[in-house]
Parts: C-alpha cells; sequence; structure tokens
C-alpha cells in the first residue's frame, strides 16, 4: 500500500508538479533503474542466486517487475507500465551498465 | 602515524625506501587460522559470536549480516569466516571503499608523472564545464571540490540525492560532466563535503591522465595486477568512465592486498609503486575538514578515514579501542578494509547491514585486534 503511494506521488510529480526536488528522474524512474543494475551485479560480479538477488534489491517503492535473461545476462525491470530499467553484463573487469 | 619520507636522490633503489621485512602474499595468503583458534579460543569465539550472530528473519535485514570477515597480522591469516552464501569466490561490492582504490589510482597517476596534485580538473577533462576549473586533483582527495552536493542514500528523498540521480538518474550516462555541473560554493579547498561525486570525478581525472598511454586497463595493469589481485571488477557509466565512488568489486582475500599495500606505504614485494609520501599524506587530517563543522564522526584524510582526534570541529577518538594509527576504507552497508600499522595488522569485513549497529567499526576492530600479538 505505501508502495501504492509512493508510486502516485512520483507519478504527479513527473506529470510536472513542483516540489523541492533538484534532479529529473522520479522515484520509479530511479528505482527501476537501479533494481537492473544492482541485479545485474548480483547475480553475475557477486555470483549470487536469483533469490538472493531480489532480497538484496529489495527496494521502497519495489518494481513490479524483474526479467532475468541469464544466457544473455540482462536484467529489465518495469514499475507501473510506464516505468523500465535494463543493465547488461559486459564482461569480468566491466560488470554490469545500466542501458 | 608514519613520517614523511625524505626526497628521493636520484639514481637510489627504490627497493631502500620500502619498509623492510614485510611480509607480502604469494599467489595464496598463508594460513595460521587453525593456530590461532588453537592458541586463542576465547578470541576466536567472540569475534564469531560479534560478527556472525544474525538477529530476526533475514527479511527484517537487522543487525550485523557479515558476508566474509578476514583477519591478517604480520602478512598471514589469523581468521577467515564467510557467510549468507557468500565464499572466499565471491567477489562483493565495495561501495566506498571504492573511493580508496581511487585514491589508490591518483597516487598510481601522480607516480607516473602523468598528474599533478595541484592539477586543474580541466587539464586533463574537456568534458567539463569552465566553471568547475578552479577544482584541483587536490580538492578532490580532500572531498573539498565546493560542489553543491547532498550526499544521501536510499534512506532519504530519493529526488534530493545526488548520489541516487549519478548512479541511477540522469548522471548515469556520463558521471563526470554530471558531477562538475553542479554549482560551486564555497570556493574549492574551502569546505569538507564528503561526496561520492568527488571521487567519480577524480578517477574520470585520473582516466583523462592514464588513458591514453595505457587504455581502459590501466587500473589492472598499473596497480591490481602488481598485487596479485584477479577479481576486481570496476563499473563504468555509459560512456566508459568507471564509478570511482562506488561500484568496484573484490575478494575479501583481494581487499587484504589493497590493505597490505597501504600497510607497507604503497610499496609491494621492493617496488614502490605509490610516491613516497603519498599514504603520509594520505593519513593525515585534511585541512578542509579541520576548518568544516563536523559533518561525519570520523576524521579524514585523502579518500580514507582516520581514527584521529580533531580538537578544531570537537572530535574525539574516532574508535576508542582501536590504536590512533588506525586508517581505513569505509563503505555503505558495513564494507571496510581496517589497516592497522603498529600491530602489522589488516582488517577486512564485507556485509550486508541495512540497519546502524552502534560502535561496529570499533568493535569490529576491538574483537579483530584480540587475535594478534601486540608488538
Amino acid at each position: 500500500m505505501k508502495a501504492l503511494k509512493l508510486a502516485a506521488a512520483s507519478l504527479l510529480l513527473a506529470a510536472g508538479c513542483n516540489g523541492p526536488e533538484r534532479y529529473t528522474q522520479n522515484d520509479l524512474q530511479l528505482v527501476t533503474a537501479y533494481t537492473a543494475k544492482d541485479f545485474c551485479s548480483c547475480m553475475f560480479v557477486m555470483g549470487q542466486d536469483e533469490a538472493y538477488c531480489r532480497a538484496w534489491t529489495k527496494a521502497n517503492p519495489q518494481v513490479a517487475r524483474i526479467e532475468v535473461d541469464v544466457q544473455h545476462k540482462l536484467v529489465r525491470t518495469s514499475a507501473l507500465t510506464l516505468w523500465s530499467g535494463a543493465a547488461r553484463w559486459k564482461g569480468e573487469r566491466e560488470g554490469c551498465v545500466n542501458e | 602515524m608514519a613520517v614523511a619520507a625524505a626526497v628521493t636522490a636520484p639514481g637510489m633503489a627504490a627497493a631502500q625506501q620500502c619498509p623492510a621485512g614485510a611480509v607480502y602474499p604469494e599467489a595464496q595468503w598463508e594460513d595460521r587460522s587453525a593456530e590461532t583458534k588453537t592458541g586463542r579460543p576465547e578470541a576466536v569465539a567472540a569475534l564469531d559470536a560479534w560478527a556472525f550472530t544474525l538477529t530476526g528473519t533475514d527479511e527484517e535485514r537487522l543487525g550485523l549480516r557479515t558476508d566474509g570477515l578476514l583477519v591478517l597480522q604480520d602478512g598471514r591469516v589469523l581468521y577467515e569466516r564467510y557467510g549468507r552464501g557468500f565464499g572466499p569466490g565471491n567477489r562483493h561490492l565495495l561501495w566506498s571503499v571504492t573511493k580508496t582504490l581511487t585514491g589508490l589510482m591518483t597516487a598510481v597517476a601522480v607516480k607516473q608523472g602523468a598528474l599533478g596534485l595541484d592539477d586543474s580538473i580541466c587539464k586533463h577533462r574537456k568534458d567539463v564545464p569552465e566553471s568547475s576549473c578552479g577544482v584541483t586533483v587536490r580538492h578532490l582527495l580532500q572531498m573539498s571540490s565546493g560542489f553543491d552536493w547532498a550526499e544521501e542514500y536510499e534512506d532519504g528523498e530519493y529526488q534530493a540525492s545526488s548520489v541516487l540521480a549519478m548512479l541511477y538518474g540522469q548522471g548515469r550516462k556520463a558521471v563526470v560532466p554530471f558531477v562538475a555541473g553542479h554549482a560551486i560554493t564555497p570556493a574549492p579547498g574551502k569546505r569538507f563535503n564528503y561526496s561520492t561525486g568527488d571521487s567519480h570525478l577524480l578517477m574520470g581525472v585520473v582516466s583523462g591522465a592514464l588513458r591514453a598511454a595505457h587504455g581502459d586497463a590501466f587500473p589492472w595493469t598499473l596497480l591490481f595486477d602488481k598485487l596479485g589481485v584477479t577479481s576486481l571488477t570496476w563499473e563504468r557509466d555509459v560512456a566508459g568512465d568507471f564509478h570511482g565512488g562506488s561500484f568496484g568489486y573484490l575478494t575479501p582475500r583481494d581487499m587484504a592486498r589493497v590493505g597490505t599495500l597501504m600497510l607497507h606505504d604503497g610499496c609491494w614485494k621492493g617496488e614502490r609503486l605509490l610516491p613516497e609520501d603519498f599514504m603520509a599524506n594520505a593519513r593525515t587530517v585534511n585541512v578542509p575538514f579541520k576548518t568544516t563543522p563536523l559533518q561525519d564522526d570520523t576524521a579524514y584524510g585523502w579518500q580514507i578515514w582516520l581514527n584521529q582526534p580533531v580538537p578544531e570541529v570537537g572530535l574525539g577518538i574516532p574508535f576508542p579501542d582501536a590504536p590512533l594509527d588506525t586508517f581505513m576504507a569505509a563503505g555503505h552497508w558495513g564494507q571496510y578494509i581496517v589497516v592497522v600499522p603498529s600491530r602489522n595488522m589488516v582488517i577486512v569485513r564485507t556485509g550486508d547491514d541495512r540497519a546502524k549497529v552502534p560502535n561496529k567499526v570499533n568493535d569490529l576492530i576491538k574483537h579483530s585486534l584480540a587475535l594478534g600479538v601486540v608488538p
């Protein structure tokens, strides 16, 4: 419920309401990008499994959907259909990068 | 406290400048953990209990949640234990321990003659605004750029956080111009303001100085390969710049190699990898820290935390159970590389502490020191 309220607040802000925020991204844009990048790093850099990485990246508001493509080392996230993130593993030294 | 070393005479062998009798690891660390368990069973049990006793359910994210703990003295492992699905082969996210790696890379760039501490950032980066040209390498090492920066994490308002905007928002495509685009107030060098942005920008400047001659692999070829570090992952932004303040990953055993380099004044097996005075300067409380109202409860040098009192700002000894020469790299959620020169000890800890734990660093050091001998 809290997540829904936060999400609704984020939508209002994204729609152009004036707030004290200094930066342009709303909470759901930040959280979808965070979850995609850090989930990718958790699995493909830290070597943990999907269940562990769900707990590791759990944030508020939570993203609705996390899709892991193990073969291509790609993680996609989405929330409220409007917001999404994606991160891909690039290599042993490079780790993961938001797309 | 280390004393600034003398000026090198031309032609003097580098090995003469390095600490005598230092023990470095080969491909593996020498393991004395069985002897420690036999010789100091109570101290080992106390450290085990302190570090590895979980509180509540995993979902509640309470208390200490240790993933790895490694204690070394005289270059040998006294204690090594892992938890929560981690083992010696797993890299761990370092968060702000990465800043210390950036400080070391800055030292390497100076040693290479590619970078000066008083160079403007604009000398090495063409993608920063002219308004930021008063910021120097030294200012960034000291966390005193003057950029109007809000160092907030997930506990605050997301949209007010400069860190979240940099890592996951509008800054993530190109962190260097994002950080340097912030307004500067007051002038650079005046105010200490712990900033992940300053560290990202610093690594961007170091890259600007080294990349042309050494390519993107310069952290590995110029430093980490020489230490025998094999696990380093260092993530970058979309433009290809290293996230110098947050996204390094190492195994605890490799974190201990970094600690050992710092313990031995930037020398590795007789080779001086960092300038002679760098670690001494990095371990001195920086001037802006002494003139800025106290912000953190630990003293700061150059991309490293110090267990030193700072009477100018009313700071007592940060960790009373640790010797005053203790210094450390420290990261969000409980990542540490602690170096205690007077005990010849390095302590490495990784974790996932989401709740505040009172006296955490003091107790980590206290319990770890109890495993070693007092020289």
